[in-house]
């Protein structure tokens, strides 16, 4: 029952996805599968994101998008507007999704390598380079890749908006996100203070 | 059919492996990569710890140590000079050679030189770096004296003698050393020491440092099993290291990096031997340990991995069952036959140019 309310809400939101898709197409956009139509009106047109409705996807891999779909349909990951939106992808509509959103341009952030730089003053940046082992917490950029470009399974952090990557670290804490293998996230998580995730989200979304 | 004889074949081939490693012991291997030996964890121990980086001092010896640390994070940036493969030091020692039971720099520098019974030689520490860049770099290493090897060396004896002050409460900056003190290693009764340090601990207590190493586990109950390895590799191993063990970079770097292939470490590596990778694997992975892996399950996984080809023996001259006899056959896969091919026979090439 509950469902059925919420994918008659979702049907709601999918039309004035049509809305906004059939505006940008006469401008001369790429055509966005159908599929997709649903998940621009919080995440916009070129998954650029639109703070605070949906995060940033342009960026993100295929494989990344794809997994985290295939998590909310599972209910492994849990968020009330995701979860039945998910839902409405049924086929190779989650292959379509991850593909458009995948193949968005991101901007070009330099990447810093690993062991470039030595010491850090910023203690945020020191533990996202270098992490804090007396606490078991590695650095945040061994998964995450170089400036946490991302790839793989792991998604890019850099230029996320800081208030969803706040959000995702509590998600993690709290155990309404999972999916993670072995609980690898939720781990690392687990280990940093409130201070710590603020300060992190800041970190990565000013990494532009 | 023809599966079933596969595995029949690859379950002889590890009883094999297991019953010539208990004849046969590791250390005595005329080979540099030998390992020192290896001790169980105690429970509760504490652990050397080294200062943290900002408290490397500016000047000349405090470059050398930082160009150290940024070698062993960034060991790529030596590709094609004297690397040969996609891997940095500090995937297989964490927290760039600082963790404890993660063979830390510091619990090395004092272990060597160390006397090798079988090649009647001494091997200095920058010996010991030069056998990581032939073997575990797959690379060619860098001659004896060069700025790399005294930047490695100067790091590992600034973390392992920062430590060492630190529990003797001394608050003094680390002693400079020459570059020809450096290389040695700290593993001498003529090596330069504050005097309360050299009264606090021998030489040999110095160079099995809590620690040091990775921390030996039990034999398996059962003869370890790649087929039973498989799945733990996949359930627990995968993600980061790729369904076919390659690895994962992102912008061009292999934070997470392959575990057999062209780009891996070579069959000259410790890592190599069944038993080291187990070790490393039971204590370090997965990496940030949410979870800890059975003794079983870390020796089949690590057999798993090692019987994957990978970049050539260097000590090969030509014959791989010539080299087996000779530098193999303890708890390893060199020249054993996996899947209808003989491990070794078709060896990736060493040192090969990235570009």
């Amino acid at each position: 029952m509950n469902i059925k309310i919420k994918i008659l809400a979702t049907g709601v939101t999918l039309l004035s996805g049509y809305a906004m898709a059939s505006v940008a197409l006469a401008a001369g956009a790429t055509a966005i599968p159908q599929p997709a139509q649903i998940c621009v009106t919080c995440h916009g047109m070129e998954g650029e994101g639109i703070e605070p409705l949906g995060p940033r996807l342009a960026g993100l891999s295929k494989d990344y998008i794809t997994t985290q779909l295939q998590h909310f349909q599972a209910g492994v990951r849990q968020n009330a507007t995701m979860m039945p939106m998910a839902m409405t992808l049924q086929g190779d509509g989650i292959a379509q999704v991850a593909s458009y959103f995948s193949a968005k341009p991101t901007n070009d952030v330099k990447p810093v390598i690993r062991g470039e730089q030595v010491t850090f003053s910023d203690d945020t940046a020191r533990l996202a380079y270098q992490g804090d082992w007396s606490r078991g917490l590695p650095a945040c950029v061994t998964c995450h890749g170089p400036s946490a470009l991302g790839g793989g399974l792991f998604p890019r952090l850099a230029g996320q908006q800081a208030s969803y990557i706040k959000t995702q670290l509590l998600a993690w804490q709290s155990g309404t996100r999972k999916g993670d293998v072995d609980g690898m996230m939720a781990n690392v998580a687990n280990k940093l203070t409130a201070a710590e995730v603020d300060a992190l989200a800041n970190y990565f979304a000013n990494l532009k | 059919m023809k599966y079933s004889a596969m595995l029949l074949l690859a379950a002889l081939g590890s009883l094999t492996v297991q019953a010539q490693a208990e004849t046969d012991p590791v250390q005595e291997r005329p080979d540099k990569q030998a390992p020192l030996p290896s001790f169980p964890k105690v429970a509760d121990q504490t652990y050397l710890t080294p200062r943290p980086l900002s408290a490397i001092p500016e000047g000349a010896f405090g470059d050398k140590v930082r160009l150290g640390y940024q070698l062993f994070v960034n060991t790529q940036q030596l590709r094609d000079k004297y690397v040969g493969n996609e891997l940095n030091c500090a995937n297989c020692h964490m927290d760039a050679g600082r963790k404890a039971n993660a063979s830390p720099l510091w619990g090395a520098y004092f272990a060597y030189p160390a006397y090798r019974k079988k090649d009647n030689k001494v091997s200095s520490f920058e010996e010991r770096i030069q056998g990581c860049f032939n073997y575990s770099m797959n690379g060619k290493a860098p001659p004896a004296g060069s700025p790399e090897l005294v930047a490695l060396s100067a790091y590992a004896y600034w973390l392992g003698m920062g430590g060492l002050m630190d529990e003797a409460n001394l608050n003094d900056s680390v002693p400079e050393l020459s570059d020809a003190e450096l290389v040695k290693g700290g593993k001498r009764e003529d090596f330069p020491l504050p005097e309360i340090l050299a009264k606090a601990m021998t030489v040999e207590q110095r160079a099995s440092l809590p620690g040091r190493g990775y921390p030996e586990i039990p034999k398996p109950e059962q003869a370890y099993s790649p087929e039973r390895g498989k799945t733990v590799y996949v359930a627990h191993c995968q993600t980061c290291h790729g369904v076919d063990g390659q690895g994962q970079a992102i912008a061009g770097v292999y934070a997470l990096p392959p575990l057999w292939g062209p780009q891996s470490y070579n069959w000259g590596a410790g890592m190599h031997r069944v038993n080291t990778a187990a070790f490393f694997i039971h204590e370090n992975m997965p990496f940030g340990k949410s979870m800890q892996l059975t003794n079983q399950q870390a020796w089949d996984v690590a057999a798993y991995i090692n019987s994957h080809e990978r970049p050539q023996d260097p000590r090969n001259k030509g014959d791989v069952k010539q080299a087996q006899e000779k530098y193999h056959n303890d708890s390893d896969y060199y020249g054993v036959e996996v899947d209808g091919k003989v491990l070794g026979t078709q060896a990736y090439p060493i040192f090969p140019k990235k570009s």
